[in-house]
């Protein structure tokens, strides 16, 4: 176990040099960071000197190996739109980012466990039904276009809550079920199908034969089989939250984490700020990865590491 | 009669008094702007973000009215001239910082050294780097020197916030700002809001409304929602087809106006049928009703501000003739001949929009028109860098200064950075308008570049844009030329 732990690790940090490296190049590729950085009327001499000032006047190699450097440091340079330390302002954004994650999730996960097992229990009834057309639309609703819907309903119509920004347990109500809806669908169908699957196994009518009630059969067999692929679905969908989902959601609600700021680092052609970010997303998503592994081996001894 | 009716009487006479006695300026509003400050230093970044707070808290030597007049702010008079490079301001007496410092020609020498100082390599240099330095008279009497003579001086100054001096060396300008102005730092929440509060020693008087926070919301459909919503009281940047759905909205004329610069040297805009025949091929009127629904103003035959010093209100808007452009082109023998039209998209109000509805135009006169959207610094590349001149670049030009010197300095001057004309006369005239100190030669001047312009077609001048804002019911305000968002010029009614 502790050899796999050890080997994930080192793969995972080949995994983060070489995303970062990608992103070094790119930076330095898509259009002039000094250009956009500094505003219409700054002169030459301003733009030489900006350029000097963060290194961008040094040759690639050398640019690339200092910041090889710099990055076991944890050192990413200022942000050019903030003027501190990017990873300042990744440690500031991140908390909001994974809060706004686990309360999205956390309710996908919570919701989607029942309402599949129900849905499960008489394939092709009404609730079946229902529950599957609901998760189709689910997984086909583009998440902004969810996110203004909600705006305009609960926020604009009933003004049952605040339209954007963060600071009360009401503020994360909306941008949470934005984010929400796409996991819930996708997790209600799996279970969905995982439970139909279980439920027409021998063993679940040798258990009812000897007398079991469902919902005994339900916790203690059937939730402990399908849970090894919920874990490594919910694995995805929160690697795919962290990295994708976030970016849209947190623009539509002014949510200030790390998708957020990625795109106005982006808009501002911030490099520095852009690769601290997309470092600490490909290191939290290795980690994840690593996680997921230890749990599910945990969960089900007999699972191959490799 | 029931005994308590005295004492319902006596509460109910409490509670009028109460809202009679209090301040009227007891009001909270919030501002929603699309980008949070980098800083809130108020003399290094030039930066839309940090200017709408700070405008609130600092203050200039020179204001503006909302008109766009040039008028006296922290400088007690208009400054007068000593000699060619020498202007001396007299200071408004018993104005402190909100620190308590006085405010005095110790703090405008420090002000000036400060933002002039290369070692603080402030990005806001492009608009002060004719200033030398300042040098106190009096207590309250300061001499700012230029290195040459600079008949924008003034106007300058009101660009230039002023610093409390002590402060600035131990205290923390960037996060936490100390001012004149009207209105006071409070709070600021990294990433979500920014609170302040009325100055009630201002020495203008107490502004009425008494606390404003700014919110950071980046997404233009979001803004518009809160304040459908009742969240915010003020948006910036409405778009014109959303002022029919906010509670209500004002326009006022702004800085931008968009313009097409032609290459006077390039193969087929050289010749001067062509470039009239552009200008001819546009219908800006029609333009102006169905893009911006009437929020927008058809330049007059030139990209300089209206509101800025050196406009010539005597040029007559280009006309639209499509037959005189059509058979222009066939003169100049320029049918079916290639041009390229460059431009970005998403910067600026609807710029994608002009510059295809501009090439449909063009493309109409025979010519084989082309559109090239550029990545943003792709396209600042291909406005100032060092290549060659595109045929024509679309610009949504924006005057700060409101003086003439920056458009023409910047599009008509042979050197300017994103002229694309090498005419000598033309630039020896600016040149010498720049040094111009009698107002009215310099107007004059200013007046014949532009003429000189519009008869030679250099430019392709669309429309004088408007800055729209969607504002609450409650909140009583008349938007500026300038776009600052002056809250003390801000009531609210309830």
């Amino acid at each position: 176990m502790l050899q796999f732990v050890l080997k994930r690790l080192v793969q995972g940090l080949l995994v983060v040099l070489a995303v970062t490296s990608i992103v070094f190049v790119v930076t330095r590729m898509v259009g002039d960071p000094v250009a956009l950085m500094l505003p219409l009327s700054a002169s030459d001499a301003q733009r030489t000197e900006f350029s000097a000032a963060i290194g961008l006047d040094k040759p690639l190699l050398q640019q690339y190996l200092r910041f090889l450097g710099d990055i076991a440091t944890l050192d990413f340079g200022d942000s050019l739109w903030q003027r501190r330390p990017a990873i300042n302002v990744v440690a500031e954004r991140l908390p909001n980012t994974l809060l706004l994650i686990s309360a999205g999730l956390g309710t996908a996960v919570v919701l989607s466990i029942p309402l599949g097992a129900i849905a499960a229990l008489r394939p092709g009834g009404m609730v079946d039904r229902i529950t599957v057309s609901a998760g189709l639309l689910g997984l086909a609703m583009p998440q902004f276009w969810l996110g203004l819907m909600f705006i305009m309903i609960f926020a604009v119509k009933l003004k049952w809550l605040p339209t954007s920004g963060m600071g009360t347990p009401a503020h994360l109500v909306l941008p949470a079920l934005t984010l929400a809806l796409t996991p819930l669908a996708r997790f209600t169908m799996m279970v969905r199908a995982a439970m139909i699957d279980e439920l027409n196994k021998p063993y679940i009518k040798t258990a009812r034969a000897k007398g079991l009630t469902l919902p005994r059969i339900l916790r203690v067999h059937t939730l402990r089989n399908i849970l090894v692929p919920f874990l490594s679905i919910s694995g995805w969908e929160l690697i795919t939250a962290l990295s994708g989902y976030t970016v849209v959601v947190e623009t539509v609600f002014a949510w200030p984490g790390l998708g957020l700021t990625a795109v106005q680092a982006i808009q501002r052609g911030d490099l520095f700020l852009m690769q601290a970010i997309v470092f600490v997303i490909a290191f939290l998503v290795v980690l994840i990865g690593i996680a997921m592994d230890i749990v599910a081996k945990a969960i089900d001894p007999r699972m191959e590491l490799n | 009669m029931s005994v308590l009716r005295p004492v319902k009487r006596a509460v109910a006479g409490l509670l009028l008094g109460t809202v009679l006695a209090a301040p009227v300026w007891a009001q909270p509003i919030v501002i929603a702007i699309g980008s949070e400050p980098s800083t809130l230093d108020p003399q290094l970044r030039d930066d839309g973000g940090e200017r709408a707070v700070n405008d609130n808290i600092y203050e200039t030597l020179m204001a503006r009215t909302p008109t766009g007049e040039l008028v006296p702010g922290l400088a007690a008079a208009a400054p007068t001239q000593v000699d060619a490079t020498t202007w001396q301001f007299k200071l408004r007496d018993g104005v402190k910082f909100h620190n308590g410092e006085p405010f005095n020609a110790d703090a405008v020498v420090a002000s000036v050294a400060r933002i002039i100082d290369p070692a603080n390599k402030s990005e806001q240099i492009a608009y002060l780097e004719t200033i030398e330095g300042a040098t106190k008279v009096d207590d309250l009497t300061v001499n700012v020197t230029t290195k040459g003579p600079d008949p924008i001086l003034p106007s300058r100054m009101y660009w230039m916030k002023i610093i409390p001096p002590g402060y600035a060396t131990s205290g923390d300008l960037a996060g936490a700002p100390v001012g004149t102005g009207p209105y006071k730092f409070d709070s600021w929440n990294r990433g979500t809001d920014l609170k302040l509060v009325a100055n009630a020693d201002y020495w203008d008087g107490a502004p009425q409304i008494a606390e404003v926070t700014y919110r950071f919301v980046p997404e233009p459909g979001t803004r518009l929602s809160g304040l459908t919503a009742g969240e915010f009281d003020l948006i910036t940047s409405l778009l014109p087809e959303f002022t029919t759905s906010v509670p209500k909205f004002a326009a006022v004329p702004g800085l931008e106006t968009s313009v097409i610069v032609l290459g006077t040297d390039n193969e087929v805009t050289k010749d001067p049928k062509v470039r009239e025949a552009l200008n001819l091929a546009i219908d800006r009127n029609a333009m102006a009703e169905g893009m911006f629904m009437g929020y927008a103003t058809v330049a007059k035959g030139t990209h300089v501000n209206p509101a800025a010093f050196g406009y010539n209100a005597n040029l007559e808007p280009y006309a639209y003739d499509p037959e005189r452009a059509r058979a222009l082109i066939k003169e100049a023998g320029a049918e079916g001949r290639p041009l390229v039209l460059v431009g970005e998209s998403g910067r600026w109000l609807k710029d994608r929009e002009q510059i295809e509805a501009v090439a449909a135009y063009w493309g109409e006169t025979g010519l084989a028109v082309q559109t090239e959207i550029q990545e943003f610094s792709q396209y600042l590349d291909s406005l100032m860098g060092d290549g060659p001149r595109p045929d024509a670049i679309f610009i949504a030009n924006s005057n700060e200064l409101l003086d003439a010197d920056r458009e023409m300095s910047y599009i008509y001057h042979k050197d300017g950075k994103a002229s694309s004309n090498s005419n000598a006369e033309m630039a020896a005239m600016i040149d010498a308008a720049r040094s111009e100190t009698d107002v009215a030669k310099r107007q004059g001047l200013y007046e014949q570049v532009q003429k000189m312009g519009r008869d030679l077609n250099y430019t392709v001048p669309l429309f004088n844009l408007n800055d729209i804002y969607g504002m609450s019911e409650r909140l009583d305000w008349k938007p500026r030329v300038d776009a600052k968002l002056m809250v003390k010029e801000m009531k609210v009614t309830e």
